[in-house]
């Protein structure tokens, strides 16, 4: 019953702070426009880069452009759920711990990664993403002439929303490096780019690079290993997808207690 | 209400070393200090009372603090809030205390004021009759809507500590933690604070514990005082009892005729032991006598004797003189156990 309980409760307050966010959203508007510009550019290029290397050859290692472009697309979904809900992190990595301003989140009766992640769920550049994202997919998809049965459409939002939490772990890993470094920012950008890897076949990158995308920074579970059971059937790395998320998700909030237990509110 | 035993927090500073060659060596090397910034403290703060922790800065008030708000874990030690451990339980603990880090804002730094109070009912759960209360009784003190749909980021410090306070209330907590809560207010201001502090403390029993370098606030707040120095409790009591415990007291005199003021103060000096005397106007003379030596009638009596007194009094010991003679000790090389 307590848990049923607290799920509700957390569920009943992030919708509540949800709301305020998109309110916030109006008075931001500029922000908005910067931040889908600035993805509607990095998407651009991806795309870009994609077709030019397909106007040279019809088949990179076993992918056709239109599967590339599935893959493309769908890596961008969990990234937009991810944004959506985890904007604060970056911030925390950058500022928060450094200026001591993490202490509120240890003040309020919930838990503290959500009071952190709450002060800026919706955050909107994840809607563009979330977008452009299902329009690729939707539109490779079809010239594929994919035919996905019943079963793989109610896979899908399970498959996207396990990508998000992998990469929202990681961002959690990375932010909370911050309470021993006081600013982990550079890490987490580092971290975070090399999620753009996972746009791509892993099939490309040499084998310690994929083995790095597989099983330390498993970006791969996040597109690759979804896309390629979709577009080919493999299945050999989606079995591992639960395994992978749940010891991932368990890994960052280890990380995350520990981080909370030696934080040192800085000044007076 | 509020406890704490064998409090000790103890800091790790990583030792630098001037200059290019040193800072390059401090990164491989794992050197490093250990700061005690509370040091063994114990008290316990019961129900209702609203305590000032007072001490000179880098006493450990706010460090403390931070343990009990569950903020900071401590090095070793423990100390309670209503029964649980904070740094333990925080959430729960969250539920039963409010928090006013006055340099620190806890409020949505991007929304208006009255949207993080919304968010704040939420997250509380505060039943609607208890909200509209508080609200009514915010804007009575506060004139919290003259806030109206400015965003917290662009608020001015008086502004902000205002809804900093009102906030940390909200909830109706059993015990509420306020370091430094009138910090840039100005003195109208600084009156409403307290006297919302005072009336909340009055009607729901809300336990206080105060930090502030501001003696309004302490005098106008507290009723009991605990004195912290060398990271160490050195005093509990009453304010009355702290003033009492005064080691020097003055008695201050108007003359004429007679020897001028020099000379008067020499006299006085000479004759009688451990006395410092100053002027204060032009005949008007300020004698510091010490309690354990002389009493305020002996001083007196010197002084009808020796001069044609036109005015005299025996002062109550302010708080802030008791209070930097506390601080200043920490200038004797007394023994602190690291």
């Amino acid at each position: 019953m307590r848990p049923i309980a607290t799920v509700a409760r957390y569920t009943a307050l992030a919708w509540h702070l949800s709301a305020v966010s998109l309110h916030r959203l109006t008075e931001y508007r500029m922000d908005f426009v910067l931040g889908a510009g600035g993805l509607l550019l990095r998407v651009g290029g991806q795309l870009a880069v994609v077709g030019m290397v397909f106007r040279q050859v019809p088949v990179i290692a076993g992918w056709n452009f239109h599967q590339v472009l599935f893959l493309l697309g769908f890596s961008l979904l969990p990234r937009g759920v991810d944004r959506l809900f985890t904007d604060q992190l970056w911030i925390m990595a950058r500022r928060l711990v450094q200026s001591g301003e993490f202490y509120r989140y240890l003040i309020r009766p919930v838990h503290p990664l959500f009071a952190l992640l709450s002060e800026r769920f919706l955050y909107p550049d994840g809607f563009g993403e979330l977008i452009t994202g299902a329009a690729i997919t939707w539109y490779a998809a079809d010239q594929l002439d994919l035919d996905p049965g019943i079963g793989d459409l109610l896979l899908l939002p399970l498959l996207v929303l396990c990508g998000a939490l992998i990469l929202a772990a990681i961002k959690t890993a990375f932010a909370a490096l911050s309470f021993w470094t006081t600013n982990s920012f550079p890490a987490l950008y580092a971290a975070n780019q090399l999620g753009d890897f996972s746009g791509y076949p892993l099939d490309l990158y040499h084998p310690s690079l994929r083995w790095l995308l597989t099983w330390l920074l498993p970006y791969a579970f996040t597109a690759y290993a979804p896309a390629s059971y979709l577009l080919f059937g493999r299945t050999d790395l989606l079995l591992w997808l639960p395994v992978v998320t749940a010891a991932l998700v368990a890994l960052a909030l280890l990380v995350w207690h520990r981080g909370v237990d030696r934080y040192e509110m800085t000044g007076s | 209400m509020i406890v704490a035993e064998d409090l000790v927090k103890e800091f790790k500073v990583h030792r630098r070393r001037p200059g290019l060659i040193g800072s390059l060596g401090t990164l491989f090397s794992r050197e490093h200090d250990i700061v005690r910034a509370v040091s063994g403290v114990s008290f316990r703060i019961l129900p209702g009372v609203r305590a000032a922790y007072i001490g000179a800065n880098g006493a450990g008030k706010s460090t403390t603090v931070k343990m009990l708000t569950g903020v900071m874990n401590p090095t070793s030690g423990r100390c309670t809030v209503a029964g649980l451990e904070p740094y333990r339980d925080r959430r729960r603990t969250a539920a039963n205390i409010g928090v006013v880090f006055g340099q620190r804002s806890q409020l949505w730094w991007d929304l208006p004021v009255a949207d993080s109070f919304r968010i704040l009912r939420r997250i509380h759960d505060i039943p609607d009759p208890v909200y509209r209360r508080n609200m009514a009784l915010y804007q009575e003190l506060l004139d919290l809507d003259a806030l109206g749909t400015t965003p917290v980021r662009q608020l001015s410090l008086g502004q902000r500590m205002r809804a900093e306070v009102a906030a940390s209330l909200l909830h109706d907590p059993a015990a509420v933690f306020l370091d430094e809560p009138t910090v840039g207010l100005d003195l109208v201001l600084k009156e409403a604070v307290r006297e919302l502090v005072n009336r909340v403390n009055a009607q729901l029993g809300t336990t206080v514990m105060l930090t502030s370098h501001d003696i309004g606030d302490i005098t106008s707040i507290c009723d009991q005082v605990l004195v912290v120095n060398h990271g160490a409790v050195v005093h509990q009591g009453t304010v009355h009892e702290l003033l009492r415990a005064a080691d020097t007291r003055a008695v201050v005199f108007e003359y004429q005729d007679g020897p001028d003021p020099h000379q008067a103060i020499a006299l006085i000096e000479a004759r009688l032991p451990g006395v410092t005397a100053r002027q204060s106007e032009c005949r008007r003379i300020i004698v510091d006598y010490p309690t354990g030596r002389l009493s305020a009638r002996q001083v007196m009596a010197f002084l009808l004797e020796h001069f044609d007194l036109t005015d005299c009094v025996a002062p109550e010991p302010d708080l802030e003189t008791v209070l930097r003679r506390i601080y200043t000790r920490r200038a004797e090389p007394r023994e602190v156990p690291v």
